[in-house]
């Protein structure tokens, strides 16, 4: 009895066992699914990337590569890329699509960084070309070890859209991945593919746009602190960046933030951002948008590329006629007019706003302030950091980002003190005046073998700090108040047309290489003391100065724009010079 | 009977005082009546500010603070006596670099040398800027103005890499000198005993500048004191977060040694790199007993071009400044946070706003714009709040602010012009 039935459990141990090898030998049985490649017949339950590549169509190999034809896993992988998103694989991939996209991406600022490291080049005295194209792919491999260039390979070059993510210690501020450094919105988790949208949220604009001018930052309300992490909460820091190594305060968040909780991308274009096709110099030009494109919009009938972006962004209402910026003559599809009625849909969720258009009172039009970027007034504050104290150990080591390994020379970064409040003023790259602020002040050390080398390159820059508020800055803070004029934190008064000033930073004493106050854009008499990084970019000049300031006689008593010698200012003082009306009266 | 006994405690305090008190007696009993010695206006404003009404303590009657821990006012005189209090008459010095001082009478003035000679009787500067710096007069007269402290405003390193040499216990800004320092003036050349004043009471510009000249010093600035128009920048310290920590949890902290405290930035860069756990311990500068727990501190920002203003108890107009709007924070060793973040007492900011001179004269004036434009200044960007506690004033009325707008103002500035 025993034995019969060891028989029988050895027969059918032996009959399962070679029926699992005739089954694990045999070709699995192709599924049905052979459009639109065999991929499908393994991965039919990955979930589709966006609305705009449903896996029915596109399958997997059209974007990743491999045999599309092979039934079997060795033979359907060779070949495929994990992220054809890079540019490199973008170039074979995307491109088929996106055809002019990828070409534009690999020629943009956002992947050649090269306003940074031609501006960074020119301030540190190592080129005379303000106007250079080389870029992070340029320079891989050379063989160049000058100052700017190592300073650019270990603090910059970190960002830029090609970068690479793997090489990122922290991922929570990972970036790079080719169009998915901005486009992705979730990452690839077993059988959920990365979602990617074209409704960029703010969030993948802030991985890079953090630091610098810190636009990203501001335009949320977000000031880098000094750094104490104070208040204390729950026994530890509050207020921490998502790198957890630097800390913030609130300040007033930029109007398009508050109130409509706009994005980057509801003003940004996608030729602003991903480029044109031309290899630009500085962000300016690449740049598209402008306030009076929205703000003061031209109209035109929705062109195709308009119906297409609002089609993919499935909420904005399809446009019919709609504003267009005046630069690459974009199509701004969220920008719509309807029976004389401007409305502004945000991206995110098509929600409409009334767009307010700008006014035509005498302080958007009257001559005297013709030259005043929007940015000028309605900015309500800036991100200043005085002292860039760089030191470089030649003897250290440090990650390079574009060779992407630890190599000799070591930067750390050092500072003087930071401010927010009443930005400089000055002529910005569009010949206009715009806030100014540090960019960058870098007083270096070099420490090397045996010995020690220093240098100083100080520069302001002039940008749109994205503080907008509707209360612009009031006159006497532009026309009084000496930080604002750029001559630095001080006491200013002014008599017979003569502007005295008597700062109160110290920069000699306080260890600086140079005599001039740290926070001094120029001098009283009009002499500017710190470089800029636009030919056209200045300070104010004398007569500018004394103008100014001396405008603030008419201010002193006529400090709101509603009063009457501002309706025809032009004639106003044309009869107060000629004795007709008196002061004081 | 009682004046015996405080004398007797006193020499307890100063054993030093002893030698002098057989020859000085007079100035050794004055001593003991003076704020230098009971530091009860320090004591007593910050007691207030914590929510302990009428405090009227000294800093040899100041009480330990209570094991059950409620509210800030129950922590203040941990606080003091383990943070404020590193600098009285008792004890030596703090452990700050160039902080280094004697004790008792000493703390101020010379020795007599061995021959019985007196040594020149001027109290040198240094001998006050000991205690006198940092956020208070006294380092402000030399123009300097404390850094931040996180390890990244330590700049510029010196020769050999290493982080600048502190001066009265934190790096600084050298910013606008007081013009009485640039001629070479010291402390002690303004607050003495001369002619029979009290040196601990404020000077009068008046005592030295007499006749002022009548073309500058119009009427309706009368009741302005000289320091509110001559002084160049002040001190304005918004809000400090203070922090006593039971745990030993130090790691944090790695880049924010530098507190303005000698103490503390030895302990925590030994704790830092000790791979034992070593016990959270600061003194009580009182008794000089180590004490559990650790206090930490930190700013929201501080600011030397900022200006407030505010009336004191004649009515005279005077610079104010914050000092200091606490947040308050204590956590057990068992890791409960007793008090988290508070920030007022009944309803009341943690906060004493001071009018105060600041040392930092200069011969032309501040331009009437400082002052006259004080509310449109800002342009709606601080969101920190007005001051509500003023300790030894109050702020400028609405009737003041309006005078400080009026057709009367205009028309006299635009004479200026």
């Amino acid at each position: 009895m025993k034995y019969k039935n060891i028989l029988f459990i050895a027969a059918i141990i032996g009959i399962v066992i070679s029926l699992f090898y005739i089954y694990s030998n045999t070709p699995r049985t192709v599924e049905k699914i052979t459009k639109p490649d065999q991929c499908m017949s393994c991965h039919s339950d990955m979930s589709d990337i966006d609305h705009a590549h449903p896996k029915e169509i596109f399958g997997c190999a059209s974007c990743h590569g491999g045999n599309k034809f092979a039934t079997d896993k060795t033979n359907a992988h060779k070949g495929i890329v994990l992220n054809p998103a890079r540019l490199e694989h973008a170039s074979i991939f995307c491109i088929k699509c996106h055809k002019d996209i990828v070409k534009r991406v690999s020629k943009s600022m956002m992947q050649s960084q090269s306003g940074i490291l031609n501006v960074l080049k020119y301030q540190w005295g190592e080129s005379k070309d303000l106007n250079s194209t080389i870029g992070v792919d340029d320079i891989r491999g050379d063989s160049n070890t000058s100052l700017a260039q190592s300073h650019f390979r270990k603090l910059c070059a970190a960002c830029h859209v090609n970068q690479d993510e793997k090489v990122f210690d922290n991922q929570n501020i990972a970036r790079g991945g080719g169009c998915s450094d901005c486009h992705r919105v979730s990452k690839t988790n077993k059988n959920k593919h990365a979602v990617f949208t074209s409704k960029i949220p703010t969030q993948n604009c802030l991985k890079c746009h953090n630091r610098s001018n810190r636009i990203g930052l501001s335009y949320q309300g977000i000031f880098e602190s000094e750094g104490y992490g104070t208040p204390y909460k729950y026994g530890e820091f509050s207020h921490k960046m998502s790198d957890g190594k630097r800390f913030y305060y609130e300040l007033p968040d930029d109007i398009h933030h508050r109130d409509a909780n706009m994005s980057c991308i509801d003003c940004h274009t996608e030729k602003g951002v991903m480029g044109d096709g031309e290899k630009h110099h500085h962000m300016e030009e690449a740049e598209d948008i402008k306030c009076k494109d929205c703000h003061q919009p031209q109209f035109k009938k929705a062109n195709t590329l308009a119906e297409t972006l609002a089609d993919l962004n499935e909420k904005v209402p399809e446009p019919k006629v709609i504003a267009y910026t005046r630069k690459f003559n974009s199509p701004l599809y969220n920008v719509q007019n309807d029976k004389n009625k401007t409305s502004f849909y945000r991206k995110s969720d098509g929600k409409k706003f009334d767009l307010k258009k700008m006014s035509d009172k005498p302080y958007h039009t009257s001559d005297m302030h013709k030259r005043l970027d929007c940015s000028a007034c309605h900015s309500s504050w800036a991100p200043s950091c005085y002292g860039c104290h760089e030191v470089y150990f030649e003897n250290g080591k440090q990650f390079d980002w574009v060779e992407k390994k630890a190599t000799k020379g070591q930067w750390q970064e050092f500072r003087s003190f930071l401010r927010f409040e009443s930005p400089s003023l000055g002529i910005g790259y569009n010949k206009k005046i715009m806030p100014f602020a540090p960019g960058c002040q870098v007083i270096a050390t070099i420490y090397k073998d045996k010995k020690v080398e220093k240098f100083h390159a100080m520069a302001m820059a002039g940008w749109d700090p994205h503080t907008t508020q509707k209360e612009v800055r009031t006159c006497v803070d532009c026309h009084f108040n000496p930080a604002s004029l750029g001559l630095g934190r001080g006491n200013l008064d002014i008599k017979n047309d003569k502007i005295l000033f008597s700062p109160f930073y110290d920069s000699n004493k306080s260890g600086m290489p140079f005599s001039y106050p740290i926070d001094a854009f120029v001098s009283k008499e009009g002499k500017q003391f710190q470089t800029t990084s636009r030919k056209e970019a200045r300070s104010f000049n004398k007569d500018e100065l004394t103008s100014i300031v001396s405008a603030y006689k008419c201010i002193l008593c006529h400090d709101n724009y509603g009063d009457k010698i501002y309706k025809n200012f032009t004639k106003s003082k044309e009869l107060f010079y000629s004795g007709k009306t008196k002061c004081l009266d | 009977m009682l004046r015996l006994v405080t004398i007797f405690l006193f020499l307890i305090t100063f054993i030093e005082a002893q030698d002098c008190i057989q020859c000085h007696k007079k100035e050794t009993i004055k001593c003991q009546n003076s704020n230098h010695y009971t530091l009860k206006n320090a004591i007593n404003i910050t007691r207030n500010a914590w929510g302990i009404k009428d405090s009227n303590v000294t800093l040899q009657s100041l009480p330990y603070s209570k094991f059950d821990i409620k509210k800030p006012a129950d922590l203040v005189d941990d606080f003091l006596r383990r943070k404020c209090l590193k600098c009285h008459l008792g004890v030596k010095n703090s452990g700050e670099k160039g902080m280094k001082r004697e004790k008792s009478c000493l703390a101020c003035h010379s020795k007599h040398n061995n021959k019985g000679k007196c040594q020149p009787k001027k109290i040198p500067m240094k001998k006050c800027l000991t205690c006198h710096n940092k956020e208070f007069v006294g380092t402000d007269y030399m123009g300097l103005f404390p850094k931040d402290y996180h390890h990244s405003f330590r700049a510029p390193l010196k020769k050999d890499g290493s982080y600048p040499t502190q001066k009265y216990g934190i790096d600084y800004h050298n910013l606008n000198q007081d013009i009485h320092y640039k001629l070479g003036m010291s402390c002690v050349d303004c607050h003495n005993n001369k002619n029979g004043k009290n040196w601990e009471k404020s000077v009068t510009c008046k005592e030295c500048h007499k006749g002022l000249s009548k073309n500058n010093h119009k009427e309706y600035h009368s009741n302005i004191s000289c320091s509110a128009c001559h002084s160049s920048w002040s001190m304005s310290s918004y809000e400090l977060s203070v922090f006593r920590d039971d745990t030993g949890d130090y790691k944090k902290w790695k880049n924010l040694v530098l507190q303005e405290d000698g103490y503390l930035t030895k302990f925590l860069t030994k704790a830092l790199k000790s791979k034992k756990k070593i016990k959270p311990v600061m003194p009580d500068w009182i008794d000089m007993k180590l004490k559990k727990g650790i206090w930490y501190s930190g700013w929201r920002y501080r600011r030397w071009e900022d200006l407030v203003l505010g009336t004191d108890e004649k009515g005279i107009i005077k610079i104010l400044r914050p000092m200091f709007q606490y947040r308050v924070s204590y956590r057990d060793e068992n890791g409960t946070m007793i008090l988290d973040d508070v920030a007022t007492s009944d309803g009341v900011p943690l906060e004493a706003w001071t009018l105060y001179s600041p040392h930092t004269i200069t011969k032309k004036s501040k331009s009437c714009e400082r002052c006259h434009e004080i509310n449109n200044k800002k342009g709606g960007v601080y969101s920190l709040k007005k001051p509500e506690r003023v300790v030894n004033g109050s702020i400028l009325t609405k009737q003041q602010l309006k005078k400080l707008k009026s057709d009367y103002y205009k028309i006299e500035r635009y004479k200026e012009f």
